[in-house]
């Protein structure tokens, strides 16, 4: 993206974003990849908003001093690119929260990887989920069988909470080498993960991996 | 057959294709509440009558204590499958406020059922709160940017539209050469087409 530029005063601006943008292009397709939430990654979106801003007013400043269209709709392209990017990092997100909101607001762990914003949303999303199926189903079952989250009194534990499949085969590519890793809690399994090769392994597995920067989703 | 007609709805979110809502059927639905009160009934009666022949609940394996566990594994089921009908047209709801926006089309809000209705308001309200809070719209740019302006042709009579530091008087069947961010809100709503030669 930055190779198109010419103006120096711009450069050093624009390298710093890609750099940066290219964090956010990761984080963006880890989330896609991935089927739980993972932690919000809160200094890169605010440096990548401040960039944004940034682009927007050299991008103003060029429509006064009536610089080259073609610059100008590169600047703009690059600009575009980068919301996208981040409005649909944002937008993978909330639709993970939406559709695990219950499974999600029970574990500490998760709720901790949201940014304060999200943590209102799901709050407020599970709060929502619940007041409807109560009103809708549960105020007409009979006693014992009224709760959202178990079957029934005689229930253990909650089991009517939708979780993600954190089992399901996914893409990923490893960025150093790792070594022998092993794949399971038996230790049946071992794979050798070289550097910068792709494999298809499940989530469940790598999940380390992931949070460590260590290996990449596709 | 117990349970019957709890799976007619599921079958009903089953053949319906993905991201549609068939109309909420209420009949079925409050058939299968019927159901559920009278396996209560039942089961307390067959309850109260061992309890009434001093035999222990618990342990006691007769065949009216069957018929207890019958009733409750019916009552379960049939609140499986009312739980899942409803939380998957809630999930399809969800799905619109990101496809269609806040305000749902005449056709669609006729499908759904009262608490649906303000599942679907609230869950706007709750997004619409996180979009103001972190000040940045995400119900645009859907779909990755090719151009950072696009051509497009009115469908409707729109008016006068202030975009940006500059208004465009929007009429019917004329072109114009957009922001896709500023043209998209349009598109969405089926006011604007984009123009391909």
């Amino acid at each position: 993206m930055s190779s198109w530029d010419d103006d120096e005063t711009a450069a050093s601006a624009a390298e710093a974003a890609t750099t940066d943008v290219e964090l956010l292009k990761r984080a963006w397709r880890n989330e896609k990849a991935a089927p739980e939430v993972l932690r919000f990654d809160s200094p890169l979106v605010s440096r990548v908003r401040e960039q944004i801003q940034l682009l927007e007013e050299t991008l103003n400043d060029f429509a006064d001093s009536g610089v080259d269209d073609l610059v100008v709709s590169l600047y703009q392209m690059d600009l575009d690119r980068t919301l996208f990017l981040l409005r649909s990092y944002l937008r993978l997100r909330l639709q993970k929260i939406e559709k695990y909101t219950m499974h999600i607001s029970r574990s500490d762990d998760l709720l901790s990887r949201l940014s304060p914003q999200e943590r209102r949303f799901a709050k407020s999303c599970a709060e929502i989920m619940e007041k409807h199926l109560e009103q809708s189903v549960l105020s007409k079952l009979p006693y014992g069988y009224d709760s959202v989250t178990r079957q029934s009194l005689s229930s253990t534990e909650d089991d009517m909470v939708p979780e993600p499949q954190l089992d399901t085969f996914v893409f990923c590519k490893t960025k150093s080498d790792v070594g022998a890793f092993q794949l399971d809690d038996i230790g049946e399994e071992v794979v050798d993960l070289v550097a910068d090769d792709l494999y298809v392994l499940r989530y469940k597995s790598i999940k380390g991996l992931v949070e460590g920067g260590r290996i990449d989703l596709i | 057959m117990y349970g019957r007609r709890a799976s007619q709805l599921l079958k009903e979110i089953d053949s319906s294709e993905a991201g549609q809502l068939a109309s909420f059927n209420s009949d079925v639905f409050d058939q299968v509440i019927r159901e559920c009160n009278e396996h209560n009934s039942q089961f307390q009666s067959l309850i109260r009558k061992m309890v009434e022949q001093n035999l222990d609940i618990e342990t006691t394996r007769n065949e009216d204590h069957y018929g207890a566990a019958i009733h409750h594994l019916s009552l379960l089921r049939n609140k499986r499958c009312l739980m899942a009908y409803m939380y998957n047209r809630a999930e399809v709801i969800q799905s619109f406020r990101w496809k269609v926006g806040p305000v749902l089309p005449h056709d669609i809000q006729e499908k759904l059922h009262f608490s649906e209705k303000e599942y679907f308001k609230n869950h706007s309200a709750a997004i619409k709160s996180y979009i103001s809070e972190m000040d940045i719209d995400l119900t645009v740019d859907m779909v990755p940017p090719k151009d950072p302006y696009i051509q497009v042709r009115v469908l409707e009579d729109i008016g006068e539209v202030s975009l940006g530091d500059h208004s465009v008087s929007l009429t019917k069947n004329s072109l114009h050469f957009l922001r896709r961010t500023d043209a998209e809100q349009f598109v969405s709503q089926g006011l604007m087409e984009e123009f391909l030669e």
